[in-house]
């Protein structure tokens, strides 16, 4: 079942010629709600002749529509946050073009509601709260100063400054919830305690809200009151995004040999087989279009996060609109479990080095420009792949560099922000890849994908691997990274460092984006950057450092006593 | 980078601290016991084996045969013992292991063994000791949250030092007072642990589902379960089997006696007791496979080495202890990996392995009597097990082959969704 809600509003000029403060609530369908969710505003504007309404209205407005249009594999917050830029920008923009708006700002306090979770973001002196139970909570912080004559002056809102700070905040949604956006004018002259008792006696959202502005405007309010009242009246059940809970039931195919059918796909090639998953070379009988189908192996009907991991993976994989990447193909009448993608010939970088290629310095830099080409982009929709590696990394005939395998991908849009809310995500990659942080058991960053890179790159180089090769389950202990000047010698200075600077142990000193890694690339000599230094013991590892030296002195403390005594 | 590592040490502390208020202290202090005294007694036919061959005139393959047979008993009834832990709970079913043994060395001591075949299946009555492994680790390690568990099963699974107490004392004692007297001796400890235990251990709360046959089958279609059967039988198997063999082979091939024997057969296997979680801590290092890799290399050499028939006793003692060094670091190194790689079968793996080692050790024992008795030197024996140790070697390089891949996707979901 969706997500279901029941809202009111109500919005009250009051005493006052206008009404700056505006609301509005999207309630998507489908797709939408299961990816974006839904979304409540309110906002109360200042400033100029009428430009607190305009700047109010035009922000619900802005948010309301372009929030939707942000990438699915963005969280929340990024996408909120990205709107609220653009909007910020064109709200200082028009305000100092146009006399008549000059100076108007507006704060804004939304509210999405999205699967198990509610988020908030959050900036100005409107409030949000959650009644649970008889209990009402301020979700919010008020940004004004806190100074007796600035009262009521605003620290932080849109329209102030060219850059926007937010208040993000997250948590779990349960049944029975009621949210609540308020605007200064209900919630400072309202007491919390009348607040809940309103919410309390009024079961339907829409008259809760009205009962609060009026209640508000009764009380002596002297400014524009607005109120909405969400209710939430169902949560989705299933784990996963109501919309692929369908795929669940769909079974694991059995395994195919060359020349089965199914669903009108005949298969040519088993293309990759391993412990989970199994590939396989399709030809449609229809069109003669030959693909890829990736499914599950046969035994793997029972393990449900598989299952769900698998259409997770298609999900991401059709967002990623990008040369480099394989592309989905939609299958229509699907009678088991399984996706299809483009299929290209050519071979992984692995296989090509298993059969003895060579590849120049040259070569290897033009494929990690490729490379990084295909992570940037895949940075900028929130998706980490995890597991960049020259068995996934794949050079068509065509000559373009492909990447290959979502399988342990994360988006930060995809879950409840699991990243920023501390929910801990298991580690998943292949060892020898793996940054040293993530055998700490640290939470996968951007910055482990270009560390796969660096790794990557020095292997196609070498052969080897900077630190050895990593068995898996292996708590490694990591000295300093091999020169890959020690099996290629004629490797030039200026790549040596960017390699290393990329498999750097310590990762405050590898690079930061993969932008920053692509320019040090492109650039090459003409810039090269300086060598990296070699750690000593006590920066590296002090407390090995102080526990050594402590028994060295400990010891020659002994020998001294024993020396005089004997004397 | 140093902040960051200050930060981390009280973490340690505190997680050291926590240990003793995780889980348990007393059933895990008394699992301990009852596992050391189920291993000493389990091997006990070992130590005994040459007084008792005199008095019965047993032949080589048949004192082979009868230190193996509480080997493969204990292997074996394992699966029982893990079935009723399930059906009753870890304490009940020790307790019951802990009668039958009690009994069963009552009889002997009372009555005395006079054939061959009485020998046999006072062996398997030993082996239900043998199978106190499936009873005792449960008992404790229940008690304990998972990132405690290493620490309790290796507190708990340190009882096996229990096989270098029998060949310690058993010898020795079995010269002082004849070697059915024995039997009756270690009844005092034996009993006197039994009544602690059943005070002082307590079953956890919370039971986990009983396992059923279709979770072993299902287990076992994995191809590297298999491996890691053979890789414990190996590593396990040539532990227990030479630590019940060792005083029999001291004596025949050195003429030592069997006091000398049983002190020289003690050092093996100590050393090979004492380093397993050695062993685990280098395979969490460098990797299990590296490690794992390397201990049969080095264990295949010195057996090897053994089988030619060194001049003297004393150069078998230190190939034994290093080949035993290199058997115990493996145990430790097998069981590192089991865990993590069968994460969520790991009860039904626990048992298959621990059974297959077993298994491997009745195989050990038994092939150097019979080598014995059929080329009159145990050079066959031992060259066989060497080149185990080398297929082993194989069978790691093809897991390590099909290791080379991504891990953790499916349990990733698990936890994110």
């Amino acid at each position: 079942m969706p997500l279901q809600i029941a809202a009111g509003h109500s919005s009250l000029t009051g005493p006052r010629e206008r009404n700056e403060d505006f609301c509005g609530l999207a309630t998507p369908e489908g797709p939408d709600l299961d990816s974006k969710g839904m979304i409540a505003a309110v906002a109360d504007g200042i400033g100029g002749h009428k430009g607190g309404r305009e700047a109010s209205e035009y922000t619900v407005r802005g948010l309301l529509a372009d929030y939707f249009a942000t990438p699915d594999t963005w969280g929340v917050p990024r996408s909120i946050e990205t709107v609220l830029n653009a909007l910020n920008r064109w709200v200082i923009a028009e305000g100092s073009r146009n006399a008549e708006l000059s100076g108007m700002a507006t704060t804004l306090s939304a509210l999405v509601l999205r699967g198990k979770r509610f988020y908030t973001a959050h900036i100005g002196d409107s409030r949000i709260y959650r009644f649970r139970q008889g209990a009402l909570q301020q979700l919010t912080t008020d940004h004004i100063w806190e100074h007796p004559e600035l009262n009521n002056v605003l620290s932080r809102a849109i329209g102030l400054d060219p850059r926007v700070l937010v208040d993000f905040s997250d948590g779990e949604t349960e049944l029975g919830d009621r949210f609540l956006l308020v605007s200064d004018g209900v919630w400072g002259v309202l007491p919390d305690r009348l607040i809940a008792e309103v919410l309390l006696d009024h079961t339907e959202p829409q008259a809760a809200a009205a009962a609060l502005t009026t209640l508000a405007l009764a009380h002596s309010g002297h400014d524009n009151s607005t109120a909405v009242v969400v209710d939430v009246m169902a949560l989705p059940e299933g784990s996963l995004l109501d919309s692929l809970e369908s795929d669940v039931r769909l079974r694991v195919p059995p395994r195919l040999k060359v020349g089965h059918k199914l669903d009108g796909l005949e298969v040519e090639e088993i293309l990759h087989d391993s412990r989970e998953t199994i590939l396989y070379r399709v030809k449609s009988t229809k069109t003669g279009q030959v693909m890829v189908l990736k499914t599950l192996q046969p035994g793997m009907e029972t393990d449900t996060p598989a299952c769900s991991a698998l259409i997770m993976e298609e999900w991401r994989a059709k967002r990623i609109v990008s040369k480099h990447f394989p592309q989905i193909i939609p299958a229509l009448d699907k009678s088991c479990l399984y996706y299809l993608m483009s299929w290209c010939p050519g071979a992984t970088l692995e296989s090509r080095l298993e059969v003895g290629q060579h590849f120049t310095i040259g070569e290897v830099v033009q494929q990690g420009i490729s490379l990084l080409k295909a992570i940037s982009s895949l940075h900028r929709l929130d998706i980490i792949h995890r597991d960049i590696k020259t068995d996934n990394v794949h050079l068509g005939h065509d000559g373009i560099l492909r990447v290959l395998d979502l399988g342990v991908a994360i988006s930060t849009g995809e879950h409840g922000d699991g990243l920023a809310t501390g929910q801990t995500i298991s580690q998943a990659g292949t060892p020898s890849y793996m940054a040293p942080e993530l055998f700490q058991g640290e939470q996968p960053t951007k910055g482990f994908d270009l560390y796969a890179v660096g790794v990557t790159l020095y292997r196609l180089l070498t052969r080897h691997y900077p630190y050895g090769e990593i068995e898996p389950f292996q708590t490694p202990n990591f000295g300093d990274p091999q020169r890959p000047t020690r099996w290629r010698p004629e490797l030039p200075g200026w790549l040596e460092n960017i390699i290393l600077k990329s498999v750097a142990r310590d990762a405050a000193s590898r690079f930061e984006t993969a932008e920053e890694f692509l320019l040090a690339l492109e650039r090459g000599e003409s810039r090269p950057l300086a060598a990296p230094k070699r750690q000593p013991l006590a920066q590296r590892n002090p407390l090995v450092f102080w526990k050594t030296l402590s028994l060295i002195l400990l010891i020659s403390n002994l020998v001294l006593l024993w020396f005089f005594t004997l004397k | 980078m140093h902040q960051c590592r200050c930060a981390k040490r009280p973490h340690t502390t505190m997680s050291k601290s926590s240990f003793l208020k995780a889980g348990h202290t007393p059933t895990l202090i008394a699992s301990f016991l009852y596992f050391d005294l189920a291993f000493m007694v389990w091997v006990l036919l070992g130590p005994l084996a040459i007084n008792i061959s005199k008095d019965l005139g047993l032949s080589h393959a048949e004192k082979g045969l009868m230190v193996a047979t509480p080997v493969l008993a204990g292997a074996l009834l394992r699966l029982v013992m893990g079935v009723l832990v399930d059906r009753l709970s870890p304490k009940k079913a020790a307790i019951i292991g802990q009668v039958v043994v009690i009994a069963a060395m009552a009889y002997a001591w009372t009555f005395g063994l006079h054939s061959f075949q009485e020998v046999l299946v006072f062996g398997i009555f030993l082996g239900v000791a043998g199978s106190s492994f499936a009873a005792a680790l449960p008992l404790a390690s229940r008690w304990y949250p998972p990132e405690h568990q290493g620490t309790a099963m290796g507190i708990a699974g340190a009882g096996n030092s229990g096989t270098a107490l029998a060949a310690l004392f058993a010898p020795g004692l079995a010269i002082a007072f004849g070697w059915n007297n024995v039997f009756g001796l270690s009844l005092i400890p034996l009993i006197a642990v039994f009544i602690i235990f059943c005070f002082v251990a307590k079953d956890a709360p919370g039971v986990p589902p009983a396992k059923s046959l279709a979770e072993y089958l299902k287990v076992l279609k994995d191809k590297d379960s298999w491996w890691f059967m053979f890789f414990y039988s190996v590593t396990f198997g040539g532990f227990v089997g030479l630590a019940s063999s060792l005083v029999i082979y001291f004596n025949t091939q050195y003429g030592l006696d069997a006091k000398m024997a049983g002190y020289f057969t003690a050092a093996c296997v100590f050393a090979g007791s004492l380093v397993r979680p050695i062993g685990g801590n280098v395979a969490d290092r460098i990797g299990g496979v590296k490690s794992l890799s390397v201990m049969y290399v080095v264990a295949a050499i010195f057996i090897a080495i053994v089988s030619i028939g060194l001049p003297e006793a004393w150069m078998a003692l230190i190939a034994f202890v290093c080949a035993m060094l290199a058997l115990g670091m493996g145990n430790g190194a097998v069981f590192q990996l089991v865990p993590q790689r069968f994460k969520k079968e790991i009860g039904v793996m626990t048992g298959l392995v621990g059974m297959a080692g077993g298994v491997g050790g009745f195989y050990l024992a038994s092939s150097l009597g019979y080598s014995k008795q059929l080329t009159g030197t145990y050079q066959l024996g031992f060259l066989i097990f060497a080149a185990l140790a080398l297929v082993a070697l194989v069978g790691l390089t093809a897991v390590k082959k099909r290791w080379r891949t991504t891990w953790g996707a499916s349990h990733l979901t698990a936890a994110k969704i």
